[in-house]
């Protein structure tokens, strides 16, 4: 226990209010919650009481307006249990009627669902799926992968061509069980590509080797995508149009 | 205007309740006092209205009386001239008859005058306040004794029964408390604080101990607003407290305060105070002790005759459904399909209802499932293989410690097959731990169920998701910390009640919450299923407890009655009864059809923290702050027996499985057992006993205490026989 000089007035009080209320054994901590909530207290109470006096019109805060301010916090923060005389004649009414029978065979027995906590808390929001497309260049059908957890490995496209929109996918991929985006680009549009996730306006048919398919969750989707040349595509992309230049 | 017409029909009513009781036994002609004022204040007003009828009759005499003397003390002296005037009043029958008709009004004679004049007077200082329901309980006190004389008529009436022969003294000291707290709290109230506060340094210290807390609260309430918002003040004023004293030393105080001019200190014993009289010896003080410390006084005879089935329920005959009987044929003895109705010692040895238990559909119970068929089944293999404990064969004891808990754990709790723990904490968390090896596991999702074969032998484990296996799960939902924890008896659901007002029921399939019962808007202190699942109880801060049923929104029972916060509740063995021990050191028994008590148990000197009902269903264990467990005869009502040896808190009891040994775990870090066998075996009801509720209590603690165990400084919070009387105990590791 530190000498007395060294604690804060407040606090001195504090121990003092707490002897005199007969509690001996205490924490130190219990001292510092006390008046934490003493000041919380006492300064809400007061703040009121200055409101209830500029609003009657009074230059000082005087005793009516703390005890107005206390007996509102009272009603509001600091209630108590109802009185007895009340609480009897309510249980009188609750206890004449009689017990409800139990219907048998009704599995769990939970009341009506909207008083129970069991309908879900959310709500699934539709996929919503961006137009994407770069400026002017008249691209190549691309097939870029994007996945949707990481990002795999440059796959190898078969040669497509201008005008079927189909490309054959030859090349093996290690795809590792994650759920993929195929995306082809398509030809000509201005809108710009996001890297990931691009939206669907319309869908192209797609002649993809089965044997990348599998079981690994691939889902499909064409889109037509025009490069875009300038630095907003994918860093793949740019392989890509290395690697398709020529046509 | 209407409502000043039912006002007037409400004065003719409330005329013939109050000469009612005024044939009662003694000291009970305020008993519709109280319950007048008592009523709602939208009654009390309009009465308030129809009382000033001008004219002749002496009962509106006195009523204008006190009119006058009302408005005279709040300076309304225009209004008292006119009514003087009309009503044809002499100037000087104001004073000495205003304090005549207020102090003669509460007391005096069973006159239905007086009773007039004295409620007009309270009534109307009711109509005076914003508050009228309160105010109308504290105008208990509006006569206007002199406060000067108060610390005289108090003194002389110790010296008076310090001269009074011993055999009556014990019962007169009885009186002094209070006397003493009615008398200081009449002074706070008349706003005569320099005279309370001598009042209570005069006299405060002669009380008895154990009315120590009370008085630090009391020493603490010095101005009449702070009376306001304390309930439990509030309900000690409004009921009474009850004093059992033989005739004689009755006839001796009343002997003596009659013929002098003790007319206040008649006044409040007449008002506040319920003597009950009863003819035969005047008690020893230790008998006195042994019943008192309740804030109410003790119980009354009458509220401990009423009859109280505590047998047991007769155990439901397994009949085998055709299907499952290879399986347990099986299981059994390995002998062909029999559709024999199987064990006999499930309680058919008696074919004839026991006439203290209750009827099997006293109160609607759920149907047996064929689960809870099949935990009946292993119940009863069990209890072949359990151990019959006695003196010389103590049970072994298994504790579970809750370390890093921080003095977060508040509650625990353990299944009835002891498979599972669940601990509720200061975090607003509950845990669920699995004690055997096998782990928890939630139910697959819906789609997931769609999948598995449904007649496959084992779909119960398959509709588990192994995915999901642990050792121990954590339930979020509280907002306050959890403090009563109760597992149903077919293990799917948990309850867990906390200090945010509701109770919340968890599905012990998915690990989440199903459903949060409010009704309590105040601290819940504790919860319990009944024995048969489907109802529980839950008590809190509110002083009322709460029988629920889990398909129904709103409680079925509400149990008000208790002066002070209830602190725990238990189910009897039949669920037809329970038990609730509160801040106001009483505990009573409930009856559940009905909502009545049944039983008020006093005796314990401070907050009761646990509750036990013995197996057989005919007794009750209590334990409380004073570190004494207390007997209870739950068919008499009387006090049995006293185990004296913890020295803090119980917050633990438990009876073994056959209810031969008793264990108490307490804040002092130990485990006592103590012997229940022996301190039920002789019990002396005789006739005087069960009338007067008179007991001798054998000072037979070390006799009964069969052992103490400490742990390193662990508290005990909880306790639990398995089924074959491995004693299981779990607190908070506190270094």
């Amino acid at each position: 226990m530190s000498a007395p000089k060294t604690i804060p007035k407040d606090a001195q009080v504090m121990i003092q209010i707490l002897k005199d209320m007969g509690i001996t054994e205490y924490e130190p901590r219990v001292i510092n919650q006390m008046l934490e909530f003493t000041y919380r207290y006492v300064t809400t109470i007061i703040e009121d009481a200055k409101i209830y006096a500029t609003h009657a019109k009074k230059s000082t805060v005087d005793a009516d307006d703390i005890k107005l301010a206390i007996q509102c916090r009272m009603d509001q923060s600091f209630t108590s249990p109802p009185p007895r005389d009340f609480l009897l004649e309510v249980a009188r009414q609750k206890n004449q009627t009689p017990l409800p029978l139990i219907k048998p065979y009704t599995g769990p027995r939970l009341p009506p669902d909207r008083y129970c906590l069991t309908a879900p808390n959310y709500r699934l929001k539709s996929v919503q799926k961006k137009v994407s497309s770069s400026a002017g260049r008249i691209s190549v059908p691309r097939l870029s992968v994007g996945a949707v957890s990481s990002r795999p490995t440059t796959p190898t496209l078969g040669t497509p061509s201008v005008q079927s929109v189909s490309t054959k996918v030859g090349a093996p991929v290690s795809l590792t069980g994650q759920r993929f985006t195929v995306q082809i680009p398509p030809p000509s549009q201005t809108t710009t590509t996001k890297p990931t996730t691009p939206s669907t306006p319309a869908v192209s048919n797609v002649l993809i080797n089965p044997s990348l398919i599998g079981s690994k969750n691939i889902l499909i989707t064409t889109n037509m995508v025009s490069q875009n040349s300038g630095g907003e595509s994918l860093k793949r992309k740019h392989e890509d149009d290395d690697d398709y230049d020529a046509l | 205007m209407a409502a000043i017409q039912s006002g007037l029909g409400d004065g003719v009513e409330e005329k013939d309740i109050k000469t009612e009781p005024a044939s009662d036994g003694f000291g009970n002609n305020n008993a519709n006092d109280g319950r007048l004022v008592s009523t709602s204040p939208g009654s009390s007003i309009p009465a308030a209205g129809n009382k000033p009828v001008p004219g002749g009759p002496p009962e509106d005499q006195q009523t204008l009386l006190a009119v006058l003397q009302f408005l005279k003390k709040n300076k309304l002296t225009e209004s008292v001239e006119i009514l003087r005037r009309e009503a044809g009043l002499p100037e000087d029958a104001l004073d000495p008859n205003g304090a005549d008709s207020s102090g003669a009004g509460p007391g005096g004679t069973a006159g239905s005058v007086d009773l007039e004049g004295g409620d007009a007077s309270s009534l109307l200082t009711a109509a005076g306040e914003d508050q009228p329901d309160v105010s109308v309980v504290l105008s208990a006190y509006s006569q206007q004794g002199d406060p000067a004389l108060y610390e005289v008529y108090y003194s002389s009436l110790k010296k008076f029964i310090e001269t009074v022969l011993d055999c009556h003294r014990a019962e007169l000291s009885q009186v002094f408390y209070p006397l003493f707290v009615h008398m200081y709290l009449e002074l706070v109230y008349n706003n005569h604080e320099n005279e309370a506060k001598a009042f209570f340094e005069k006299f405060s210290g002669d009380q008895e101990c154990y009315y120590e807390d009370d008085l630090r609260v009391l020493s603490g309430l010095t101005k009449k607003e702070h009376m306001r918002g304390n309930e439990t003040l509030l309900d000690f004023r409004t009921s009474k407290f009850v004093l059992r004293i033989s005739r004689d030393s009755y006839q001796l105080l009343k002997r003596h305060l009659q013929e002098r001019q003790n007319n206040q200190i008649w006044n409040i014993i007449q008002e506040h105070l319920y003597i009950d009289i009863f003819d035969g010896m005047p008690r020893s003080k230790s008998q006195i002790d042994a019943m008192s410390g309740s804030l109410a006084g003790e119980a009354k005879r009458e509220a401990n005759k009423a009859k109280v089935y505590y047998g047991l329920l007769k155990e439901p005959e397994i009949e085998l459904p055709l299907d499952d009987e290879d399986e347990e044929a099986e299981n059994e003895e390995g002998k062909p399909k029999k559709k024999k109705p199987k064990k006999d010692s499930m309680g058919s040895k008696s074919k004839k209802q026991d006439p203290n238990a209750p009827s099997q559909s006293r109160i609607p119970l759920p149907e047996l499932k064929d689960s809870d068929k099949l935990d009946k089944i292993m119940y009863m293999k069990e209890a072949t293989k359990r151990i019959r404990l006695g003196p010389d064969n103590l049970p072994s004891i298994c504790f579970y410690s809750f370390l890093n808990a921080y003095q977060g754990l508040t509650a625990v709790d353990f299944t009835d097959d002891s498979s599972l723990i669940a601990g509720g904490f200061a975090d607003s968390t509950v845990r669920v731990w699995s004690v055997t090896p096998k782990k928890l596991r939630k139910v697959k999702s819906a789609a997931d169920l769609n999948l598995i074969d449904k007649e496959s032998d084992d779909v119960l484990e398959r509709i588990m998701d192994e995915k999901t296996a642990s050792e121990s799960k954590i339930l979020y939902g509280h907002s306050g910390p959890v403090y009563g924890i109760s597992f149903s008896p077919d293990r799917n659901y948990l309850l867990s009640s906390s200090e945010d007002g509701t109770v919340r029921l968890w599905s012990l399939q998915t690990f989440t919450c199903l459903v949060g019962y409010k009704g309590h808007n105040y601290p819940v202190w504790d919860t319990q299923f009944s024995p048969h699942g489907y109802y529980f109880v839950s008590g809190g801060h509110d002083r009322v407890a709460r029988l629920w049923a889990t398909d129904h929104y709103q409680p079925l029972r509400m149990f008000s009655g208790h002066l002070a916060d209830i602190t725990c509740t238990r189910f009897h063995p039949n669920s037809n009864y329970l038990a609730t021990g509160s801040s106001d050191r009483t505990i009573r028994l409930w009856d559940v059809l009905n909502g009545n008590c049944v039983r008020i148990f006093t005796g314990h000197k401070g907050p009761i923290h646990a509750l036990a009902f013995s197996p057989n269903g005919k007794f009750l264990a209590s334990g409380a702050t004073d570190g004494r467990v207390l007997l209870w005869d739950i068919g008499h009502g009387l006090m049995v027996g006293e185990l004296k040896g913890h020295t803090d808190t119980i917050y633990s009891l438990k009876f073994s499985r056959d209810g031969e040994i008793l264990a108490s775990g307490s804040m002092d870090n130990t485990v006592r057992l103590w012997d229940a066998m022996k301190a039920f075996d002789d019990l002396e009801t005789d006739d005087f006993t069960a009338a007067t509720g008179h007991i001798h209590l054998q000072d037979n603690s070390q006799e009964l205490l069969l052992g103490t165990y400490l742990t390193k400084s662990t508290p005990v919070i909880h306790l639990h026989f398995t089924r074959r009387n491995l004693l299981l105990a779990a607190g908070a590791y506190n270094p």
